[in-house]
């Protein structure tokens, strides 16, 4: 596994986590002690977007800048890293 | 509104083509269980959902089962990846191969292409709920007929995880169903349609 894809994971599991909690948050939003462990693991998934994004490029159109449309640049999610 | 990530849900990275195993994982693209299917019922039922909390429900497991969409075509896609004529012809993926070559197309593992007749949106959301239940039992059953004719952990590991999300969805919708009938004139759940006959709600 890259150094990229080992970060990415990271960060989809913190993101994950959050979705599910979310998820469960739907029908018991009343739920404080979830609430704060979903902000807990969101405020980390924040964290390590920002340092794939700046390290491997953007994860939304958003985060594209710089004079170079990096948003298109290899690798798409269903390619891996051997294929570019 | 949607925004689109540029990563999946969970990792799909397949090291060793298959393309029988993939005729066998594209119905849960475009089958009649599928993941399309189920992106489909949720975002077209929440319209006339009543309560936030299914509204809320609906729209995020909808959007889930998008992400679960691009995962399968991301395995599918990875099975069949730089195929040689020998391969096809050896695993039997010619019929597949002859209206695709390797493009990923919604179709079941019969070669049915998606058609909305097999999901409803029926605009009773108790009715709606218990297609959801069913739905979320029978792609978990799919998943695990999947299983059957996995032996490469790659795949495996990728299946294993879908298959845990319809446990997951499953529970979500049946607390859905709880919370509206609570909310509901409790003498006889099945005299009113709670999305269109607003009188049968319990009185504040």
């Amino acid at each position: 596994m890259s150094e990229r894809e080992m970060l990415l994971n990271k960060l989809s599991t913190y993101q994950f986590a959050a979705l599910d909690l979310q998820l469960y948050l739907n029908t018991h939003p009343g739920d404080k002690e979830t609430i704060e462990k979903m902000n807990r693991f969101d405020k980390k998934a924040d964290e390590l977007v920002k340092q794939y994004e700046e390290k491997y490029g953007p994860l939304t159109k958003d985060a594209t800048e710089g004079n170079n449309w990096s948003w298109i640049k290899a690798p798409w999610p269903w390619e891996s890293e051997a294929d570019c | 509104m949607f925004v689109y990530e540029k990563k999946l849900q969970y990792p799909v990275k397949i090291k060793n083509t298959n393309p029988k195993l993939a005729k066998i994982i594209i119905t849960q693209y475009g089958g009649p269980d599928g993941e399309l299917g189920a992106s489909l019922r949720y975002l077209s039922q929440r319209f006339t959902m009543p309560l936030p909390e299914l509204k809320g429900t609906l729209t995020d497991i909808g959007t889930e089962e998008l992400n679960h969409l691009e995962m399968i075509g991301a395995i599918v896609y990875q099975l069949t990846k730089n195929l040689t004529m020998e391969q096809i012809k050896a695993e039997g993926f010619e019929d597949y191969f002859v209206d695709h070559t390797t493009g990923i197309y919604p179709q079941s593992a019969g070669g049915v292409p998606y058609t909305a007749a097999s999901m409803q949106s029926k605009g009773d959301p108790i009715t709606d709920l218990h297609e959801n239940m069913a739905a979320e039992q029978k792609a978990r059953t799919t998943y695990d007929n999947i299983l059957r004719f996995c032996d490469d952990y790659d795949v495996k590991d990728v299946i294993r995880f879908l298959r845990e999300r319809e446990v997951v969805h499953y529970q979500r919708f049946g607390e859905n169903l709880r919370l509206l009938t609570d909310k509901l004139d409790e003498k006889n759940y099945y005299a009113f349609n709670p999305s269109f006959d607003k009188k049968c709600f319990k009185k504040k």
